[in-house]
């Protein structure tokens, strides 16, 4: 197990080098340059251009920016473009504006995703089963943004309440009991925008899964045990059916920044995702390799998290 | 079975309370109730956020608009457009002027010229009054002796990899000696009048390989490109204008520190100071020097006759105490930073960016990036507070979510569009505004391809588009006509010029007078050979895409072909724009507010890289430029401005579309308070100034409980 463990790592390291060269060498292969360096303003001479150029290092070779990059994160000292902030302080405050949007979402995810899809599979056929599973393929099929749009313009129009931001402006003198309960409001429309979408697709995978275990000959043997009905469908099915899905927990990690750039956008949430979007619009390199890297980053330690608690949770399974 | 309670209570529990939030949340009728602040809060929506709060760094409009709240410059521009003093209570603008004397020249009567004999013969004529102008305007005459200088000039030139770099080369120029005027007006043609005296070819031939010296390692293009820089170097005749500021006293930043003529001074330097990479720079370049007589009085010459310069001191002050280099010293020791960023630590990574100090109406308070800027009034300021005590920019990319924002109150201000304002028109609880600005569209031809080569062909695609049916369908009536290239609520804008009749038969007719004749497919043709051509734009701006088909359409009416495509922005510029490699593109402009038109218009900037992408050529538009931005005198501007515009509204060198009205919309609850002498307040309904800008009486705002009913 540690040797896998290490062995993997050893791996992942390696592949994270490749893949943020391969990522820095297209992103500087991609036309468009810094906003800084826009030839169309015309208040720029050629000169104060080329000025830009050099302190931004635009002009060395690829492999050059990608040591002075290397350089600058490894000493702290990145610093965007777009403003010349350091790049790591960035983009932990905007980690932690995502944080609660992301956690909310995945807790609304997995904790409606579940009793929908199990009890869609226990009264398989049915009028409730039937419904869900519609409503489900209607949820995945409209995009998130239309729905937000619907949602905004509703809540809006109805109730003449804010949802937009963090939270309500020119609260700031308001008494605190005001301002959390301001904050949980202006959490709850993007968060359960952001989860519509997962509690669909969670849910037909609880059902079908549920279903599966559901038609096991264990399930059938507990039923002529003569065991009542939940304790079969709550204890011996849900149990096993519930495997497959310990290791979706590992990869949710990468979500954390490319998981709700919509919403973000839409709901004007200053995020992750809206930090990174808003990075390739003004080209801004440090930002976007760094979140990239990030990104990355998560996707191999989720990856790796999930094999971990794969072999964790079933007994069956061996790490070599 | 408690497995299965839990699964059903847990979703409906967190639901439950995630949803009774809404109770404790401000509605739109009842935004201030519970929360009185809210009433003397200003808040308004910006799509992009700040970059930098410093006047000298940002370029960008969020960060303009926040600059020119904390910061205020020596002038700024008035409900007319015209200037005003702020910082400065008033400025004086006179000339200083040197002629060289040429001794490979002799005088028209053969004589050879000489410092003494150059300045009798001046004189003579200045105290006689042979010349009118000349002895009204000048002042007083010197004769200055030689005297030798080093400076560095710095070239663009392209590398081994086709790349421009700069390079810098040491010279020393032997000043030889010279007569210096001083005039009490700036008179552009001050060496023509003197021509009779010292005869029509004076200026033409100069020694300047004698006096002017640089190193010999350099290379022939080097040298080459130095030796068209030495008429700039060492000039023959020079002008050099002079503006005297006299500065307000007992105006404070708000640290408290007084503001003087040293703050003016060190915000020259450091827009100069290449470590700061300055935008503004080319504003600021054509200063030779910033003198400080005392104070509260600046002197400011310039290098060279450009009128323009002048509204650069719009610009907002920075306060010298706090960003000199022992204060970069003293925050760089603080902040710990290595060796490496210490060294190039400079304005750019000071905090003050960041939380800015100035002398403006408001105080900067915080900055949540891509959330908001908080800013706070300034009680100490010389005008007098503002009725508003904060005052908030929230960023919001979306216009759909600025509209949301604005219809629950929680924003008061922002920039509609134009089918937005459309609703608003018949909504009684908001109040908006559409107004002029300083943007038009257009479509632009490449000049230089033969296709377009003729004045009378542009302008017969011209007359082919129906402008109006634009401006009425596509920006919902948000949009004027448009002749020319200035702004038309400027004075530069010529009213007495009329617009191109919508004609596709007079079209067709001027197409026929030149050869060009309709085949059996419908499309015109000459010499075997069909008008067809490319229109291109950019993507992500839905109305130039619009503009694209309406054009392509209407011209196919007349039997025009043309193909139509949409670039992303860089690739637009890159292999199309700057390179002159297109037919015809859809784009705008955003001007400024000064007459000058050099590097939009003028043909030395129609290299690659270069504004006047469209290849325009017109000797006659080349010297009314020239002169317009070396004339100081308004109305003198005007007249030349007014021919510059009928020119190339006679060129067409493009379709000049419609400049777009901007479109805002605000709370009806604000209104402008005017406070009579007698203390007595009076309500007025807020209002745009010439240049289209609402908030110009912004520090009288006040947002009341209720709807106001105006009497008058």
């Amino acid at each position: 197990m540690w040797n896998f463990i290490i062995r993997n790592i050893g791996q992942r390291l390696i592949l994270l080098i490749i893949v943020s060269f391969v990522a820095h060498s297209f992103i500087h292969l991609a036309p468009g340059e810094p906003s800084e360096v826009d030839p169309m303003n015309p208040r720029m001479k050629p000169e104060d251009v080329a000025k830009i150029r050099a302190a931004f290092h635009l002009d060395d070779p690829v492999y050059m920016q990608y040591a002075y990059w290397i350089r600058d994160l490894g000493t702290g000292e990145l610093k965007s473009f777009k403003d010349s902030q350091p790049v790591l302080p960035k983009i932990w405050n905007r980690f932690l504006n995502s944080l609660p949007l992301f956690l909310l979402a995945t807790v609304l995810v997995w904790t409606w995703a579940f009793p929908t899809g199990i009890y869609g599979a226990v009264c398989r056929g049915g009028v409730y089963d039937r419904s869900t599973v519609f409503l489900s393929y209607a949820l995945i099929s409209v995009p998130g943004f239309f729905l937000s749009f619907l949602a905004i313009l509703w809540v809006v129009g109805w109730f003449g309440v804010p949802v937009i931001g963090m939270k309500t402006f020119g609260m700031d003198h308001a008494e605190t009991a005001y301002k959390a309960m301001d904050r949980v409001w202006h959490l709850v429309i993007p968060s359960v925008m952001a989860a519509i979408a997962g509690i669909a697709v969670l849910s037909r995978y609880v059902r079908s899964q549920m279903l599966e275990v559901l038609s096991q000959d264990y399930v059938r043997t507990a039923r002529a045990k003569g065991l009542q009905e939940d304790t079969v469908v709550y204890r011996h099915a849900l149990g096993n059916a519930l495997l497959p899905f310990v290791t979706m927990f590992g990869l949710l990690l990468p979500e954390l920044i490319g998981g709700s750039v919509i919403f973000e956008q839409i709901f004007a949430w200053p995020g992750l995702g809206r930090l990174g979007y808003e990075a390739i619009l003004s080209r801004d390199f440090p930002v976007i390799m760094t979140l990239n890297l990030i990104a990355a980053i998560l996707t191999l330690a989720g990856t790796l998290l999930s094999d971990i608690l794969y072999a964790v949770v079933d007994p069956r399974i061996r790490l070599h | 079975m408690i497995i299965k309670r839990l699964l059903l209570f847990i979703p409906l529990v967190l639901v439950c309370l995630l949803l009774q939030s809404y109770f404790w949340v401000p509605t739109y009728e009842n935004q201030a109730s519970g929360n009185p602040s809210r009433l003397v809060t200003y808040i308004e929506a910006s799509s992009g956020d700040a970059k930098f709060l410093n006047p000298i760094l940002s370029a960008d409009s969020s960060s303009a608009n926040i600059v020119s709240q904390v910061f205020e410059g020596l002038l700024d521009l008035d409900e007319n457009l015209s200037l005003r003093g702020r910082l400065a209570t008033d400025w004086q603008i006179s000339e200083q002027a040197y002629l060289l004397v040429n001794p490979y020249h002799r005088f028209p009567d053969g004589t050879e010229v000489t410092g003494t004999t150059l300045f009798h013969r001046i004189q003579k004529a200045w105290l006689t009054g042979t010349d009118e102008s000349l002895k009204k305007n000048v002042q007083s005459l010197e004769l200055l002796s030689a005297t030798q200088r080093k400076e560095t000039v710095s070239l663009l030139l392209s590398n081994t990899e086709g790349q421009p770099q700069l390079k810098d080369i040491p010279v020393t120029v032997k000043v030889p000696v010279r007569v210096a005027f001083t005039l009490s007006q700036v008179d552009q043609d001050l060496f023509e009048r003197l021509k009779p005296i010292l005869g029509e070819q004076y200026f033409e031939h100069f020694p300047f390989d004698e006096l002017i010296q640089f190193p010999k390692d350099i290379s022939q293009e080097t040298e080459q490109a130095l030796r068209e820089k030495f008429p700039t170097i060492l000039p023959i005749g020079e002008h050099n204008p002079t503006i005297v500021f006299h500065l307000r006293k007992n105006v404070n930043f708000h640290d408290g520190h007084e503001l003087d003529a040293g703050d003016v001074k060190f915000t020259y330097e450091a827009i100069m100071d290449p470590k700061n990479l300055s935008p503004r720079t080319p504003d600021f370049e054509p200063i030779k020097k910033v003198e400080i007589v005392d104070p509260y009085t600046l002197k400011i010459v310039y290098k060279r006759l450009y009128s323009p310069a002048i509204t650069a001191w719009t610009m907002g002050i920075l306060p010298e105490h706090l960003l000199n280099d022992a204060a970069l010293d003293r925050e760089k020791q603080k902040r710990n930073l290595s060796q490496e960023a210490q060294e190039v630590f400079g304005m750019r990574d000071s905090q003050l960016t960041r939380r800015p100090i100035g002398s403006g109406r408001f105080q900067f308070v915080a900055w949540k990036g891509d959330q908001y800027i908080h800013l706070k009034r300034f009680d100490d300021y010389w005008e007098g507070p503002t009725q508003y005590q904060d005052y908030y920019m929230r960023i919001i990319p979306e216009l759909f979510t600025q509209e949301v924002e604005f219809r629950t109150g929680s924003i008061d201000f922002y920039a509609a569009l134009p089918h937005q304002v459309d609703r608003y028109k018949n909504d009684s609880t908001y109040q908006w505004f559409s107004s002029l600005g300083f943007a038009y569209n257009y479509i632009g031809y490449n000049n230089r391809k033969p296709l377009f080569a003729e004045a009378d062909i542009r302008k017969a695609l011209g007359m082919a588009i129906n402008i109006e049916e634009i401006i009425q369908y596509l920006v919902y009536g948000e949009g004027e006509s448009i002749t020319g290239p200035y702004p038309k609520n400027t004075e530069w804008y010529d009213t007495s010029i009329q617009p191109l009749p919508y004609d596709p038969q007079g079209a067709q007719a001027i197409f026929q007078k030149h050869g060009w004749k309709m085949n059996e497919d419908g499309w015109l043709e000459k010499n075997g050979k069909i008008f067809e051509f490319n229109l291109i734009t950019n993507n992500g701006n839905p109305i130039r895409k619009n503009l694209l088909t309406i054009a392509q359409n209407a011209w196919k009416k007349i039997g025009i072909k043309v193909n139509t495509q949409i670039f992303e922005w860089a690739v637009f510029l890159g292999d199309f724009v700057n390179t002159g490699d297109f037919d015809a593109v859809v784009l705008g402009w955003s001007m400024g507010i000064d007459p000058d038109l050099y590097q939009i218009w003028h043909s030395s900037q129609a290299g690659p890289q270069q504004l006047n992408f469209v290849g325009y050529q017109s000797q006659r538009a080349d010297e009314l430029i020239v002169r317009i931005r070396q004339e100081y005198n308004r109305a003198q501007q005007r007249q030349l401005t007014h021919e510059l515009h009928r020119l190339i509204h006679e060129d067409q060198p493009y379709t000049f579309l419609y400049a777009p009205l901007s479109t805002r919309v605000l709370d009806k609850k604000i209104v402008l308070v005017n406070k009579g002498a007698d203390g007595k307040e009076d309500y007025q309904k807020i209002y745009p100034i010439k240049s289209g800008d609402v908030t110009f009486h912004f520090h009288k705002w006040r947002k009341l409980k209720s709807t106001p009913v105006f009497t008058h």
